[in-house]
């Protein structure tokens, strides 16, 4: 806590002294810098489990305070080299899969925009699978500290590395746009108490079709991600030891624990189907969210939220509902399935152009603990939770 | 004069000051007078500024010039919004790769020579300072 404040204070005035576009960094204007980040402190007043923002972090907020969770650090450079054709490559650091805040390369793509209507792209591309869901870490894009943890934290993926395309079509003052992409792509995600799950994604297509009228802006989207899955941690290990014990008597056994574990949760192939809803006028914004994620092995998950904020001056107050589900069979409710709700009231406080101050409270309604905690004592099935947060975005 | 007279002057003339020196001008979208564009809609121009459809009625490709002198101004009258909300908007669409912002100039007179140099640029003034050689293809009320 104590080292974070003088990193807190240079930050901030490092801030106030950009600009808020991207910066030209040449006199023809074709080389840009710009960048994004979040200091942000948690508290969890649980002692039975730890918060994360998402599957891919190992480790949570303990009890108490911690700044782990949603602190982060953006940065983008671009290059135009005509008006029809840019290169874009895009850097994040923040609290991952190894466990650590090392940098990963979130964006390195070439675009060619022939026309308004026409937008191709090739190379390492955001996860464009919800709406928001490719600016999740950007959080001077929107109201909340974190974008809802029961929607967006069971995403497997953050980036694909492959093609999309755009197309645009005024119909009236309306839009539509139709997106496709497809490409390769992996992850490292936390299902429970030792147990991960390596994706090496061969195959991630999809598309979404958005229609766009006045204020409103309306999605539909499908994914399907084919993937070979490694379970690593100490429940594949111990499965393993004893497989092998079976084969030192019969050397026909075959089971092996990605075998087991993999018909088990069906994550080799994923099918995604996703709705949505912005609403954006004036001081008014709304949002709702739901997807469904079938497993091959038949078994869901279904999450949804609903945001409202009206701005008032610099603040703008908010209220958030969300939840998430899953069912392993179809049935629904067995164990080892999670579920939880949660309610959130923040507010967003403008400081400049480029800098807003947050602070939210999460009531979170545990029902069947899971994965989006950590270190869950093993005699803890659920209750109520209280989770502060502050966080400080800004864009440079 | 009687009374009803002297009002109707008084509030005549008081008619022609408010006309004439403006409390707050409208912002004018403008762009070279020679480009052929005649006019564009409210919905044209927020297509435009907020990078959702750029191509303008004669089928090229917009070039939208943000003025930083008026910028303030002319969000606020477009889309109701402040500076913050509307970096905040693009932040989203920059960081996510799916659109650029306008070019983001300081000087009013940079403005001026590029519009007059680009018959796809548009941007906005003061309705009350309208250059010669700008057209105007909609009027924000503020």
């Amino acid at each position: 806590m104590k080292r974070l404040l003088p990193v807190c204070a240079g930050l901030a005035m490092a801030v106030l002294a950009c600009s808020a576009e991207a910066r030209p960094l040449t006199d023809d204007g074709r080389l840009t810098f710009s960048g994004f980040g979040t200091l942000g402190l948690i508290h969890n007043n649980l002692d039975e489990a730890d918060f994360t923002r998402d599957i891919s972090q190992p480790k949570g907020a303990g009890e108490g305070w911690s700044a782990r969770t949603d602190s982060m650090l953006g940065a983008q450079v671009g290059y135009r080299f005509t008006d029809e054709l840019d290169t874009v490559v895009q850097g994040i650091s923040r609290y991952h899969d190894s466990g650590d805040f090392s940098p990963e390369v979130s964006w390195a793509y070439l675009r060619y925009r022939p026309d308004p209507g026409v937008q191709l792209r090739v190379g390492r591309l955001g996860w464009d699978v919800y709406q928001l869901s490719d600016s999740r870490y950007v959080g001077y894009a929107y109201p909340w500290v974190r974008p809802p943890v029961d929607h967006f934290g069971t995403l497997q993926l953050t980036y694909i590395d492959g093609v999309d395309v755009t197309f645009k079509q005024p119909v009236g003052s309306d839009l539509v746009l139709l997106k496709l992409y497809t490409g390769r792509s992996d992850g490292h995600v936390f299902i429970g108490e030792g147990i991960e799950a390596d994706f090496d994604v061969d195959k991630v297509y999809g598309g979404h079709v958005d229609y766009e009228t006045g204020p409103w802006r309306f999605r539909a989207g499908y994914t399907e991600v084919e993937s070979g899955i490694t379970f690593s941690g100490d429940v594949p290990d111990q499965l393993d030891a004893q497989f092998d014990q079976i084969r030192a008597f019969n050397p026909f056994f075959d089971l092996t624990a990605d075998g087991v574990l993999g018909d088990a949760f069906g994550f080799d192939r994923l099918k995604l189907y996703s709705l949505g809803a912005v609403y954006d006028q004036g001081p008014f914004q709304l949002q709702a969210m739901w997807n469904r994620s079938k497993t091959s092995a038949d078994g869901a998950v279904d999450s949804g939220f609903v945001s409202a904020g009206y701005r008032i001056d610099r603040v703008t107050p908010y209220l958030v509902y969300s939840q998430v589900e899953t069912t392993s069979d179809g049935e629904g409710g067995s164990e080892g399935d999670f579920k939880q709700k949660t309610y959130s009231v923040g507010a967003r406080y403008d400081v400049t152009a480029n800098m807003a101050l947050k602070a939210q409270l999460d009531r979170v309604h545990i029902q069947r603990p899971g994965f989006l905690w950590r270190d869950i004592d093993s005699d803890w099935n659920g209750g109520w939770g209280s989770i502060f947060s502050l966080g400080l975005d800004f864009i440079f | 004069m009687n009374r009803v007279q002297r009002l109707l002057i008084a509030s005549t003339l008081s008619a022609t000051l408010v006309a004439a020196v403006p409390a707050s001008a409208d912002i004018a979208v403008v762009v070279n007078a020679n480009s052929g564009i005649d006019h564009l809609t409210r919905s044209d121009a927020v297509n435009i500024f907020m990078g959702r459809y750029r191509k303008l009625p004669t089928g090229n490709v917009a070039l939208p010039v943000d003025s930083a002198s008026l910028k303030a101004r002319f969000y606020r009258a477009l889309v109701n919004k402040d500076l913050a909300e509307i970096n905040s908007y693009w932040a989203r669409l920059v960081f996510s790769g799916e659109a650029s912002p306008p070019q983001q100039i300081a000087s009013s007179d940079d403005v001026h020579q590029l519009v007059l140099q680009n018959m796809n640029a548009l941007s906005y003034v003061d309705s009350a300072h309208v250059p010669d050689d700008m057209h105007v293809v909609l009027t924000l009320g503020e």
